[in-house]
C-alpha cells in the first residue's frame, strides 16, 4: 500500500499516540506557533495523512488564493513521494486532489454560517469532508460563540476540525488571553516551536487528560515532517 | 496621404471578457474620432449592430469572433484598433491579434470584475508582453464597485494596478470622474456625451481625490526618479506624471486603470487621451524576426521606411469585397504596384489595392509605413504568412499553435453544393491555424479538428450562412494519445531469403518513457563498434518513426517514447535500408505491448463563474463529469470555481451548465495536459477499436 509510505513520517502517526487516539470526531484541534513557523505547513501534513487514507477534507483557505494553498500542497506531496520513492505518484496525487477541496473566500464574510453552508455544499456533491482545516482564520476575534458553533458543526457532521493561531515571538506561552474562555471548545491544543534545528511540536491540552508530557516531537522545519532520527 | 509619423501610430486591442461591454466601447470610440456618425448597440433594435461585429452570426450570438482592424484618429495621432474575440473557443485569434499588437486596454465590468475570462486573455498579454491600460467600464450599473475591481486587478492578475481617476458618484448618479493628474473634476454632456465639462472638484470629493492622488503619485514615482525628487520638492507637474505612466507602461509594470460608462458615454475620450499619451507606438516596441538564411536566428527589425520591407498577414477576410489579406508592416515601406514576397511559399506577388479598413467600409492608400496595420486585396496566402520586398529571407517567429483536441466528421448535405463546402473549408483553414481539415483515408469522411466543440460549431454554422451548404455532423471525436509506461528491452531480427537477394537486419536496444514531456519522440543511437552500419543507422529510426503515427492501443499517436539502439548485426550482401527499416518496425510490434503501453486523454482546464447560490449546482456538473475541484473561490456574491474535466467528458457542457444555472453562470475552457485515462475508459476504448479492427480495418 503506497499510503504506508507516505504516511510513515506523518506526525499524525504520533499524534494519535501520544494524544490518546488524535484529535477525534467532532472536536476542535488548535494549533499555536509564532509567525512563519509552519503552521499551515503542518495542518497541509494532517490534510495529507486523511487524503491519503482515503478520507475527503476540505480546506479552506482565508485571504489567500487557491493556487497558493494548492502549491502548499503539492510542495509536501512532492517531498513525501520522492522521501518514498513512489513510482505512481502522479496517479497517488490525481487521486488526492480528487478527495480534496480548496475553498478560497475572503475574511470579511467567513464565519460558522459559512462553514456550514461550505460544508452542505460538499455533502451534497457526495464528498462530505472528515476533516476540515481553517487556515489563516483569526479565531482570536472570532468569539467563543462562533467557536462553540464550529464545535457544534463538528459533532453533527462527524468530522475534525483544525484551525491555527499565530503568536507573537517564537516560543508559545499558553493560550492567548482572547481565547482562555474558548478554552473548553478545543479537544487539543498543540504548540510549534522552533529548537535548534528542528521544529518541536509539544502539546498544551489533550481532552480531559492533566498529563500532557506525553507528546513531545522534533519536526523537519520545512515540511514538518518528522525528522529523519 | 503622406506617410506617417511613427510616433503618432497606435496599434491597440481591445480585450476583454465577453459582457464587458466592449463592443459597445469600441462603438464609442469611432463615434468620437468621427468614423461613424450613428451609435448602435450591440444586438441593437435597430437591426444595424454595433460597427465592429459585422458578422451576422456574431451579430446573432452578440459575440466577436472575428479580429477585424479598423483606424481612428484622436488628436492627430492614428489609432488602428484590432477587435479581438472575447470567447475563450477563439482565443487563436486572440493570440494572433495580440501579436500585431503593441498595446491594450483591458475593459473590465464594473460589478462582475476579473472574470475568469481576463485571466485568460490577461496571461496570452503576458506572454505576448503586450503593455496594458485597464477601463473599468459599466460604472452607472447597480453594484458597480471599481475599487474592488481594481483589488480584482491586483490579486488575480497580479498587476500593479493603480486608479488614475476616480468617480463621481456610481450606479444610477454615476456622473463622470476626477481626473487625478490634472485634479479636474469631469463630466459629459450632450447627446452623445461629446461634451466634455472640466469643473472644479466637488468638495464632498477633495478629500478623497486627494489621497487617490497620493497612492497614485506613490506607485507612479518609482518609474521616474525626477517625478520622485519633485514630489519631495513639491514640485509635481501634469508632464512628469505621464512621463513617469508612460514609462511604467511601456516596462509592463504599470497598469493605470480608467473608469467610465461606455452605454452612458461617459469617460471614452478621457481612455483616448491616455492611450496616445500612455500606449507605445511602433517606435518604442522592439519585434524581431527570424533570419531562415541563418539558422533561424533572431533579428531586430527597425520601422525604418528605407529598410527592406517585412510585413505579417494576420488575418484575412472574406469579404463582400473579395479576399482580404489584414498585414502589419514591421519594417520597410508597403506601397501600391510593388513586388512582395512570401517567406514560405517564395511566391512573388503585386500589390494590387492597398486599403485601410473601417470595418465594413474601406480608404484606398497609395502606401503604408512600417508600423502601420492594412489590408491588401486579392493576395493568396496563409493567415501568418511573412512578405518581404524579396531582398531579404526573413520570417516573423512562428506564432505559437497549439494541438487541436477534437475533431468531428462533416458530411456536406447536398452533393451539388461540394464546391462551396471545399472552398469554405479551405479558407476556415487558411484564416485560422488551429482549424484543420482532412479526409480519413479509411473511412473516405472530412474531418475537421479544432480546439474545442464551439470552436467547430461556428465553423459549421459559417458554412451554412456565408457558403450556404448545410453538413451532417459526426460524434465529436476526442484526440486520445498513446505512451509507454515502462522501460523494455528489444531484439529483432528481420530476415527474408526468397530467391535473388535476401533481406537482413539484427537490432536490439531498449524503449523508455520521456517523463518530463520535453519530447514526443527521441531516438538515440547508442551502437558501439559498428554492431550496425552507420548507413542503417537513419533507416532505423525511420523504421520507429513509422509505427508511432498509429499506436497498437487504440490507434491513436504515441508520445513520450525514447528509442535506444545500442546493438544488431547486418550482413554484407542482404542487409539494407528497407531491411532495417522492416526490423525497427518489427521491433516495435514486439517491444511495444511489454512497454505497458496506456492512454493518454486531454484534460481541460475548466474555470466557471457565477453567483454564489448556484456553486453547489456549479460543482455538481463537474463531478459528474468525472472532473477534479481544484478550488473555488468566493467573492462578493460571485464564486469561481477552477478545475480539471476530461474533454471526452465535456460535451454539451454550454447547455448542461445554462440549465443548472439558470444562464447565469459562464465558462472558459482550454486544454491543460494530457493524463493517463482512467482503467474504465482504458478498457472501453481498447474494446471500442478491437471491435472497429474487427469490422475490417485491420492494416
Amino acid at each position: 500500500m503506497y499510503q504506508k509510505f507516505l504516511t510513515a513520517r506523518s506526525p499524525v502517526r504520533l499524534l494519535e499516540k501520544g494524544l490518546h487516539g488524535g484529535l477525534g470526531k467532532g472536536n476542535l484541534g488548535l494549533v499555536l506557533a509564532g509567525h512563519g513557523i509552519g503552521k499551515t505547513s503542518f495542518l497541509v501534513g494532517v490534510a495529507l495523512d486523511e487524503l491519503l487514507r482515503g478520507g475527503h477534507v476540505l480546506h479552506v483557505a482565508i485571504d489567500q488564493t487557491v493556487a497558493h494553498t494548492r502549491a502548499h500542497y503539492d510542495t509536501l506531496f512532492g517531498e513525501m513521494a520522492s522521501n518514498a520513492r513512489l513510482d505512481d505518484a502522479p496517479l497517488v496525487h490525481a487521486d488526492v486532489e480528487r478527495r480534496r477541496s480548496i475553498r478560497a473566500v475572503s475574511s470579511g464574510t467567513f464565519g460558522s454560517a459559512k462553514l456550514r453552508e461550505a460544508v452542505k455544499i460538499q455533502q451534497e456533491t457526495g464528498s462530505a469532508p472528515v476533516l476540515v482545516i481553517l487556515e489563516n482564520f483569526d479565531a482570536t476575534r472570532a468569539g467563543q460563540d462562533e467557536l462553540a458553533e464550529m464545535k457544534a458543526l463538528a459533532q453533527e457532521i462527524g468530522a475534525e476540525i483544525w484551525l491555527s493561531v499565530a503568536c507573537p515571538g517564537e516560543q508559545v506561552d499558553g493560550l492567548p488571553g482572547a481565547l482562555a474562555k474558548a478554552r473548553d471548545c478545543f479537544g487539543v491544543i498543540l504548540a510549534l516551536e522552533p529548537e535548534g534545528k528542528s521544529v518541536a511540536l509539544r502539546a498544551l491540552k489533550d481532552h480531559e487528560n492533566p498529563d500532557v508530557s506525553a507528546l513531545r516531537v522534533a519536526l523537519d522545519p520545512r515540511t514538518l515532517l518528522l525528522t529523519r532520527s | 496621404m503622406a506617410t506617417l509619423e511613427l510616433s503618432k501610430i497606435r496599434n491597440i486591442g481591445i480585450s476583454a471578457h465577453i459582457d464587458s461591454g466592449k463592443t459597445t466601447l469600441t462603438e464609442r470610440i469611432l463615434f468620437y474620432t468621427q468614423r461613424i456618425h450613428r451609435i448602435h448597440e450591440v444586438k441593437g433594435k435597430d437591426n444595424v449592430g454595433a460597427t465592429m461585429d459585422f458578422m451576422e452570426l456574431e451579430r446573432e450570438r452578440g459575440i466577436t469572433i472575428q479580429s477585424a482592424a479598423t483606424y481612428c484618429e484622436w488628436k492627430g495621432n492614428h489609432v488602428n484598433i484590432i477587435d479581438t474575440p472575447g470567447h475563450v473557443d477563439f482565443t487563436i485569434e486572440v493570440e494572433r491579434s495580440l501579436r500585431v499588437l503593441d498595446g491594450a486596454i483591458l475593459v473590465l465590468c464594473g460589478v462582475a470584475g476579473v472574470q475568469s475570462q481576463s485571466l485568460t486573455v490577461d496571461r496570452q498579454m503576458r506572454r505576448y508582453k503586450v503593455p496594458r491600460l485597464a477601463f473599468i467600464n459599466k460604472l452607472d450599473r447597480s453594484g458597480a464597485n471599481p475599487r474592488r475591481v481594481v483589488e480584482g486587478l491586483r490579486d488575480k492578475l497580479k498587476l500593479n494596478a493603480v486608479l488614475m481617476q476616480i468617480p463621481i458618484g456610481l450606479e444610477a448618479n454615476f456622473l463622470g470622474m476626477v481626473d487625478l493628474v490634472t485634479m479636474r473634476a469631469m463630466r459629459f454632456e450632450g447627446d452623445n456625451g461629446e461634451r466634455i465639462i472640466e469643473e472644479e472638484i466637488p468638495t464632498a470629493l477633495r478629500a478623497e481625490a486627494e489621497a487617490a492622488r497620493e497612492q497614485m503619485l506613490d506607485a507612479v514615482s518609482m518609474f521616474s526618479d525626477e517625478l520622485t525628487e519633485a514630489i519631495l520638492e513639491e514640485k509635481v507637474t501634469e508632464e512628469l506624471i505621464r512621463d513617469a505612466v508612460r514609462k511604467g507602461v511601456l516596462s509592463l509594470g504599470l497598469c493605470p486603470v480608467f473608469l467610465g460608462s461606455a452605454y452612458k458615454n461617459k469617460g471614452v475620450q478621457p481612455l483616448l487621451d491616455a492611450v496616445n499619451a500612455y500606449l507605445p507606438s511602433p517606435e518604442d516596441v522592439q519585434n524581431t524576426a527570424i533570419d531562415l538564411e541563418n539558422e533561424e536566428q533572431p533579428i531586430a527589425l527597425s520601422s525604418d521606411a528605407n529598410k527592406p520591407l517585412v510585413a505579417l498577414a494576420f488575418k484575412l477576410e472574406d469579404g463582400r469585397y473579395g479576399q482580404l489579406t489584414y498585414v502589419r508592416a514591421y519594417q520597410g515601406m508597403l506601397t501600391r504596384g510593388q513586388t512582395i514576397t512570401n517567406s514560405r511559399t517564395k511566391k512573388r506577388v503585386k500589390v494590387g489595392r492597398l486599403v485601410r479598413m473601417h470595418a465594413n467600409d474601406m480608404e484606398e492608400i497609395e502606401s503604408s509605413a512600417g508600423g502601420d496595420i492594412v489590408a491588401l486585396f486579392g493576395v493568396d496566402c496563409a493567415s501568418g504568412d511573412t512578405f518581404t520586398d524579396g531582398s531579404i529571407e526573413v520570417a516573423m517567429s512562428s506564432m505559437f499553435v497549439p494541438e487541436a483536441v477534437i475533431s468531428l466528421s462533416i458530411k456536406n448535405k447536398d452533393s451539388k453544393n461540394q464546391g462551396n463546402f471545399s472552398k469554405a473549408l479551405g479558407r476556415f483553414v487558411r484564416e485560422d491555424p488551429t482549424f484543420r481539415s482532412a479526409v480519413d483515408p479509411e473511412s473516405g469522411e472530412t474531418i475537421i479538428s479544432g480546439m474545442g466543440e464551439l470552436h467547430l460549431d461556428v465553423y459549421v454554422e459559417r458554412m451554412k450562412r456565408e457558403y450556404g451548404v448545410e453538413v451532417e455532423t459526426g460524434a465529436p471525436q476526442v484526440a486520445y494519445r498513446e505512451t509507454i509506461s515502462q522501460r523494455a528491452e528489444y531484439l529483432y531480427v528481420h530476415r527474408k531469403q526468397t530467391g535473388g537477394s535476401g533481406q537482413y537486419g539484427k537490432i536490439g536496444g531498449y524503449v523508455e518513457p520521456i517523463t518530463d514531456g520535453s519530447k514526443d519522440f527521441e531516438f538515440l543511437d547508442e551502437v558501439r563498434g559498428g554492431s550496425v552500419p552507420n548507413e542503417f543507422i537513419p533507416s532505423v529510426e525511420k523504421g520507429f518513426r513509422s509505427m508511432i503515427g498509429k499506436g497498437r492501443l487504440i490507434g491513436f499517436p504515441v508520445i513520450g517514447l525514447r528509442v535506444v539502439l545500442n546493438d544488431g548485426a547486418a550482413h554484407s550482401v542482404d542487409s539494407s535500408d528497407n531491411a532495417f527499416q522492416a526490423a525497427a518496425r518489427g521491433a516495435f510490434r514486439e517491444v511495444y505491448p511489454r512497454a505497458k503501453p496506456i492512454i493518454l486523454e486531454p484534460l481541460m482546464k475548466l474555470g466557471v463563474e457565477g453567483p454564489i447560490e448556484f456553486q453547489g449546482s456549479v460543482l455538481k456538473t463537474i463531478l459528474q463529469r468525472r472532473g477534479t475541484v481544484i478550488g473555488t473561490t468566493e467573492a462578493e456574491g460571485f464564486c469561481q470555481v477552477e478545475a480539471e474535466v476530461p474533454l471526452a467528458q465535456m460535451f454539451g457542457y454550454a447547455t448542461d451548465l445554462r440549465s443548472n444555472t439558470q444562464g447565469k453562470a459562464e465558462f472558459t475552457l482550454e486544454f491543460a495536459r494530457y493524463a493517463p485515462a482512467p482503467r474504465d475508459v482504458t478498457e472501453e476504448l481498447i474494446k471500442k477499436y478491437g471491435t472497429r479492427v474487427k469490422g475490417g480495418d485491420e492494416e
